[in-house]
C-alpha cells in the first residue's frame, strides 16, 4: 500500500513537472518570429518624424529621453509596443521631446548583430524604423531569429532603407564607436538592466528615471 | 517543512513584486527575469512558485494522507522544475539570478522533506 502511494505520488509529481516544463519550452517557441511567413510591422508610426543618427524627433526639442535597450530584451519589446507609440504621438510629434536609443548587447551574439544593424540603419537615419521592426519580430534569445538573412527581410520592410548598404556597414568604424559610447554611457549612468531611461534637457545632463515613473516625468 | 515553504513563498513573492528588476548582486536577475523563461503560458514563474510554496505550506499543516501525498507530489514537481530552471539559467540564458537560485534551493530541500512525510 505504502509503495503504491509512493509510486502514485512520484508519477503525479513527474507528470506535473513535465507539463510545466513542456509549457515553458513550447511557450518560448509560440512567440518565435514569423519570419518565413512575413515580417510584422513595428508598433510605432514614425513617418514624418525626423531622425538624426540614432536620435528620433526634433533636434531642437527642449527635452531628451535616452532609452537603453537590447533588441533581444522582451521587456524592451513590450515597452516599444505598449508605451512608445503614445510617447511619440504626445511628445515627439509635438516637438517637445527627442528620444535617443542607447543600444546594449548583453544577451548574446544576436543582440550584438541586431544592435549593429540598428546602428547601421541609423547611418541612413532609419535606425528607429529598424529597431521598431526588430522588437515587433523578436524571437527566442540567440535562437537564430537574427541573422544577416533575416536582417535583410526585416530591413526590406523599412521604406527608404538601403539594405545592402546597411549590411555592409555592420562592421563600420562608426558602429564600433557608437557601441562603445553606448556601453560607456550605461556604465556612467549605472544602468543594470533594460529597458532603462534617462531624461533631461537636450544638451544638458540626463538623470535616471524608473520605468514606472516615466509617464509622470514626461508629463511634468 | 512549513518554515521552508514560507521562506520559498517569501522569495517568490519578492520576485513577483520586483517585476523583473529585483535587487541582485550577480547582475543576472534582470536578464533571467526579463527572459522568456520567466513566464509559462504568460504566467510569471514566480507566481507559479508562490502558488506551489503556499500549497506546500498548507499541506505541511495537515496530517491527512491526501495532504501528505499532494505535498510530496508538488515537492517532486517543484524539484524537477527547479532543476530545469537552473539548466536554463546556466546553459540557455547564461546568467544566474540569485533569488531564483534561492527559490530552487528551497524547492530542493522541500522535496525530500515532503517525501519523508509519506514514507513515515
Amino acid at each position: 500500500m505504502r509503495v503504491n502511494v509512493f509510486l502514485l505520488v512520484a508519477a503525479a509529481g513527474a507528470a506535473l513537472a513535465g507539463a510545466v516544463i513542456a509549457a515553458s519550452v513550447l511557450g518560448g517557441r509560440e512567440t518565435a518570429p514569423e519570419v518565413s511567413s512575413g515580417v510584422r510591422p513595428g508598433a510605432t508610426e514614425l513617418a514624418g518624424i525626423p531622425q538624426q543618427g540614432i536620435a528620433l524627433g526634433d533636434p531642437e526639442a527642449p527635452r531628451t529621453l535616452a532609452v537603453y535597450g537590447d533588441v533581444q530584451c522582451p521587456y524592451c519589446a513590450i515597452w516599444d509596443e505598449a508605451s512608445l507609440p503614445g510617447i511619440v504621438d504626445t511628445y515627439v510629434r509635438a516637438g517637445s521631446l527627442r528620444i535617443v536609443f542607447r543600444g546594449l548587447a548583453f544577451i548574446g551574439p544576436e543582440s550584438d548583430l541586431g544592435l549593429r544593424a540598428v546602428l547601421a540603419a541609423s547611418l541612413q537615419d532609419k535606425g528607429w524604423n529598424l529597431l521598431n521592426v526588430l522588437y515587433a519580430n523578436q524571437g527566442d534569445e540567440n535562437g537564430g531569429w537574427l541573422t544577416e538573412d533575416s536582417l535583410r527581410r526585416f530591413g526590406e520592410t523599412v521604406p527608404g532603407l538601403d539594405v545592402d548598404r546597411m549590411l555592409s556597414d555592420l562592421r563600420a568604424s562608426e558602429i564600433e564607436t557608437e557601441i562603445a559610447a553606448g556601453q560607456a554611457a550605461a556604465q556612467a549612468g549605472g544602468v543594470r538592466g533594460t529597458p532603462s531611461f534617462e531624461l533631461g534637457p537636450t544638451g544638458g545632463t540626463l538623470g535616471p528615471v524608473a520605468q514606472r515613473e516615466l509617464d509622470a516625468a514626461l508629463a511634468g | 517543512m512549513a518554515v521552508l515553504a514560507a521562506a520559498g513563498a517569501g522569495v517568490s513573492a519578492y520576485l513577483l513584486a520586483a517585476r523583473g528588476t529585483p535587487v541582485c548582486s550577480t547582475g543576472g536577475c534582470e536578464l533571467v527575469q526579463g527572459s522568456r523563461y520567466a513566464h509559462v503560458l504568460r504566467i510569471p514563474v514566480a507566481a507559479l512558485g508562490l502558488a506551489a510554496f503556499l500549497t506546500l505550506f498548507a499541506t505541511a499543516l495537515s496530517r491527512s494522507e491526501l495532504a501528505r501525498a499532494a505535498g510530496a507530489a508538488i515537492g517532486l514537481a517543484g524539484l524537477l522544475f527547479s532543476i530545469y530552471l537552473l539548466v536554463v539559467q546556466l546553459a540557455v540564458i547564461g546568467a544566474v539570478c540569485e533569488w531564483c537560485v534561492a527559490g530552487d534551493a528551497i524547492a530542493a530541500l522541500l522535496a525530500p522533506a515532503a517525501a519523508l512525510r509519506i514514507v513515515q
